[in-house]
């Protein structure tokens, strides 16, 4: 096919040429005959007629013909679609939410798991892992700041390195911590990525040197948020965790860093470790693993050369940071470290591991959304065919042909399905966005760049593409295979070119229903298993419970005097009226903190190839009645419990079932050999406490064992208090602020409730749990929808046999039961095939579930069962107009 | 004006095209004279139409059944010549038969007697 556009011009000077030429030969031909010159020459114009015309009509033979039939056949599809409103609306809606569905997990998917960083040639960056020989396959990806400045400065296999760790930095000086997302960054790591200034300048090895001032860059939102977009910011300086900081630069807008599913606020130069954290100072620590790194190829560059690099240098960097503490064995492993580099154009990212499967899953969840929909509206189309067989038999055999009847069908589903694409995509924005915010939580808050890229663009073109063939193929072929005389004289309607065609409507709804099923079953175990977890008692009581984490680093109170302090502060909060009960620890429940140590117990031999790890926490007296923790035996501590008194231990079922089993463990003893918190004596148990969670609610029981605060060595600058309250536990939050801030104004302080602590870890399980939901419930829905139409459509297919039925007496019992036993067919075959197929799928969540089997009989048997339930009631209604059929009425129609 | 013309080649197009490739068997031939023998050869009782003829001959030409170039008369004059393409001769003969079914039973329609008196 010619493009219009080119041969255009061209040829309406062709034909204009073509008509004058015409025009002088019949002149010459008037003259030879004797007409005077002339006349001859007006007389040919007048025959011609109008030469422009002429012309143009002509020209507009070679139009765009199929461009033009195109535009007809979806000006007339539209046509077909304002007709049949109801149909339109419900086809429409179930699009629209099926490709926004689709458009909205996908775009998640796009961002969280293939999209690039917005850097320069990021597909030359590679993340920098460490591999030992003895660890499996997988990279250690986390390092110490003496192997990273080793790494910088040795390295000559690389354009370039750079390193960065996430850090929350307070703004607040003193009082309610206000955090915001920061970022210890290297030196040259906006220029290793290529990330240019907006306003400022950004970093350089010179800001990052040992000894350093610091300075800080801002993220553009930060910039904007805080500072108003103002130019001003340049100069001025930051507060974070009591010290302050130059402004010298503002990062592009789209620039978020280089973990995906966070975006950074402040990025401070790494060596400011040690403003921050003083004398706590990592910068030297070699065991002390919090930097990540990544690097960019050389172009050109192979693989080879690369590897080759690597392994001259990591001996060399690996004993130049040996960790000098360690036992022989790991040091000898560590020095065999070698480096392994992997693909990271796509930044690193914590959120890519732990919403990768759920993310998939939902992926699966609304494809089968839309395979259903899909079936729905072939369903609805198919009915409608059948309204239209005259008006296609009529222009078949008016020389219709019947590819183009077909093309008119499918431009019609497509039309249908462009725009449901077009409303999913609005549906998709909004959805996308609500998703974000479901996985965030107080602590981590997500932040994903969700626009439009072209991967999802082509992705909601390729499936509303996709959709409108699968839902228009077969009543197009349907639609156009009609018998010719049948349909146009009315006679033999009942035959068998309809009951074949009510077949594959029936085939459509029997896939329905068993798509459905795999929804629903999916929809069950997610529910169940969420409801499992909230329901399950981890241990503590977490109602009614406001957790207070401090930090006294800028509180000027010297480190001897800081449990003085918290004891100060532990008297003022139990003075506050509502708070029942209150105590202090190290770690909350579920605040993602750990601390562990090897154990020693007398006479105890610990088994080859395991480690006699025991988790400890510190706590105050009232803990375990704060947090309402069982004491199965022994003793709280109390006030005879101090730092001179004998050391101590309550430890939990767990932990005194592995290490004093069939034994009294009260009275027991075992010793922490390497703890620097903890004393080295002996400790003597003096209490047995329920077992209960730790990090998570979906973890196995640690070992664990409680020390007293009194009995710690040196208190940490930070600690949480837990306040068990007899009012909403939030409201007590001015009444804490003002007590701890009358104490010391300078310690900060963070707010939760240990109920939201709880189930800030749920957040994967409640997307999950509620989107299934949501979708089973759509699908749910849909079938009924799908049913009902079939089954209207039957039995106003069957109207006149029914007529004639009751005319010879059959009773209207006997019409329903002739109805419902289709129905009945159709949902054996839809259940069977369904409970198959869900059986065959459910293994690949089992990993996603808690305390249940992904094969769980009872969730199976409810899914079929509120299934056959719906659908039998979704039939009911059409079989009840089928048993009130008025023969009479029902013969006449004929 | 414009719809009278493109209802006139509707009307006309079947026969038209049929006129046009019969005349085109005989040789290549520009417009003009394609028109002039269609008159010719009617014995002047049909006059095609240039607002029709045109119209014809480059659809005919977009369906590949003639090609056209440009060529220089006896009179130097820039003519553009149509000749019948392979395509063309083969629509020739299946029109030509189905021209002769339709004349057929027509005369059969209009002349019902003399049927019934051969029968």
């Amino acid at each position: 096919m010619k493009l219009p556009w080119d041969t255009r011009d061209k040829r309406k000077q062709d034909l204009d040429e073509e008509i004058q030429s015409h025009l002088q030969m019949s002149a010459r031909d008037r003259e030879a005959r004797g007409e005077p010159s002339d006349q001859a020459a007006a007389s040919a114009r007048r025959e011609l007629g109008n030469a422009g015309l002429v012309r143009d009509v002509t020209h507009d033979q070679w139009r765009w013909t199929w461009l033009e039939s195109l535009w007809q056949d979806v000006r007339f599809g539209a046509r077909l679609l304002r007709k049949t409103p109801v149909i339109t609306t419900v086809a429409l809606l179930s699009l629209a939410l099926g490709i926004g569905a689709n458009t909205a997990i996908f775009s998640l998917l796009d961002s969280v798991m293939l999209r690039m960083l917005p850097v320069q040639k990021p597909e030359q960056l590679v993340a920098l892992g460490m591999r030992s020989q003895k660890q499996g396959s997988e990279a250690n990806r986390v390092y110490t700041n003496p192997i990273w400045e080793q790494l910088r400065d040795h390295q000559n296999v690389f354009a370039g390195v750079l390193a960065w760790s996430g850090h929350d930095f307070n703004l607040a000086n003193g009082g309610e911590a206000q955090n915001v997302n920061g970022m210890y960054a290297s030196g040259e790591y906006f220029n290793v990525l290529g990330v240019r200034p907006v306003l400022g300048r950004l970093m350089n090895s010179s800001d990052d040197t040992r000894a350093c001032g610091g300075v800080a860059v801002l993220g553009y939102g930060f910039w904007q948020r805080h500072y108003g977009a103002a130019a001003s910011a340049i100069g001025s300086q930051i507060q974070l965790d009591g010290h302050s900081f130059p402004v010298i630069g503002v990062t592009p807008p789209n620039f978020f860093g280089t973990d995906v599913g966070s975006r950074f606020d402040v990025a401070i130069p790494i060596c400011a470790e040690a403003i921050i954290d003083g004398k706590n100072s990592y910068l030297d620590e070699r065991s002390a693993w919090w930097i990540r790194v990544m690097a960019r190829e050389r172009p050109g560059q192979s693989r080879e050369q690369t590897e080759a690099g690597l392994a001259v240098l990591a001996p060399q960097i690996f004993a130049a940071t040996l960790p000098p503490d360690w036992k022989p064995d790991q040091q000898h492993s560590y020095l065999k470290r070698t480096f392994v580099t992997t693909p990271a154009g796509t930044g690193l990212s914590w959120i890519r591991g732990q919403y990768e499967r759920p993310l998939e899953m939902l992926m699966v969840i609304v494809a089968l959304v839309l395979l259903i929909a899909c079936a729905n509206i072939a369903s609805l189309f198919l009915a409608r065919a059948a309204a239209r067989q005259k008006e296609i038999a009529v222009r078949l055999s008016l020389g219709a042909s019947r590819t183009r009847l077909i093309r008119q069908v499918l431009t019609e589903s497509i039309l249908l399905s462009a725009a449901g694409a077009l409303l999913g995509v609005l549906f998709a924005k909004w959805g996308g966005a609500l998703l974000v915010r479901f996985v965030s939580t107080k602590q981590t808050h997500v932040f994903l760049d969700l626009s439009m890229d072209k991967r999802v663009l082509g992705f909601t073109v390729g499936i509303a593409l996709l959709t409108g063939l699968l839902f228009g193929v077969l009543p197009a072929f349907r639609a156009t295979r009609v018998s010719l005389t049948s349909a146009i004289t009315g006679v033999e309607v009942q035959g068998d070119a309809t009951r074949s065609r009510f077949h594959s409507g029936r085939w459509i709804v029997a896939l329905q229903v068993a798509l459905s099923l795999i929804l629903l079953v999916g929809t069950g175990l997610f529910v169940r298993s969420f409801r499992n977890l909230v329901t399950l008692d981890p241990g503590f009581d977490r109602q009614n419970v406001l957790l207070v984490t401090t930090n006294v680093h800028n509180a000027t109170i010297p480190p001897s005097a800081y449990v003085a302090f918290y004891d100060q502060a532990l008297t003022r909060l139990k003075a506050i009226p509502g708070v029942t009960s209150a105590s202090q620890d190290w770690m909350a429940p579920m605040s993602g903190m750990e601390w562990n140590e090897d154990i020693e117990v007398e006479g105890q031999k610990t088994p080859a190839g395991e480690e006699p790890l025991v988790w400890f926490n510190w706590i105050t007296p009232d803990y375990f009645a704060t947090l309402r923790t069982p004491l199965l035996a022994g003793r709280t501590f109390d006030a005879r419990d101090s730092a001179n008194s004998q050391p101590v231990v309550i430890v939990n079922e767990t932990m005194a079932r592995k290490y004093f089993p069939k034994q009294n463990p009260i009275g027991q003893y075992f010793r922490i050999p390497d703890s620097t918190l903890a004393s080295k004596k002996p400790l003597q148990i003096v209490g047995l406490v329920k077992d209960s969670k730790y990090e998570s609610l979906r973890e196995d029981y640690f070992p664990f064992g409680y020390i007293p605060l009194a009995q710690i060595s040196q208190a940490p600058e930070s600690g949480v208090f837990e306040l068990r309250t007899s009012v909403t536990p939030a409201t007590l939050i001015p009444a804490v602020r003002d007590a701890l801030g009358n104490l010391n104004k300078g310690a900060s302080l963070k707010f939760e409730t240990l109920a939201q602590a709880v189930d800030d870890t749920l957040a994967q399980e409640r997307l999950l749990a509620t989107l299934s939901g949501f979708f089973g419930g759509l699908a749910l829905l849909l079938t009924a929808i799908g049913l009902y139409g079939v089954m209207t459509y039957v039995v106003t297919q069957r109207t006149h046999e029914i007529g004639i039925r009751m005319a010879l007496g059959a009773q209207p019992l006997s019409i329903m039961k002739l109805v419902m036993r289709d129905v009945a067919a159709l949902l054996a075959f839809g259940v069977g095939a369904g409970v198959i197929a869900s059986v065959w799928v459910a293994r690949l969540v089992q990993q996603l579930l808690f305390g249940l089997k992904a094969t769980d009989a009872e969730t199976l048997a409810l899914a079929a069962g509120s299934l056959v339930a719906i659908a039998l009631l979704a039939s009911y209604l059409p079989a009840r107009r089928a048993m009130r059929v008025d023969p009479i009425k029902a013969l006449r129609y004929e | 004006m414009k719809k009278r013309y493109q209802n006139r080649i509707e009307l006309l197009q079947g026969t038209l095209d049929l006129l046009v490739l019969q005349t085109l068997r005989w040789g290549p031939q520009h417009g003009y004279g394609i028109a002039l023998a269609i008159r010719a050869s009617s014995g002047d009782v049909l006059q095609v139409d240039t607002g029709s003829l045109y119209p014809a001959l480059h659809r005919l030409e977009r369906q590949k059944l003639i090609a056209a170039e440009w060529k220089i008369s006896e009179n130097n004059q820039r003519v553009r010549v149509y000749r019948l393409s392979a395509a063309g001769k083969k629509k020739l003969a299946s029109e030509r038969g189905r021209w002769a079914k339709i004349s057929e039973a027509i005369t059969g329609i209009l002349n019902p007697a003399a049927q019934e008196n051969e029968a």
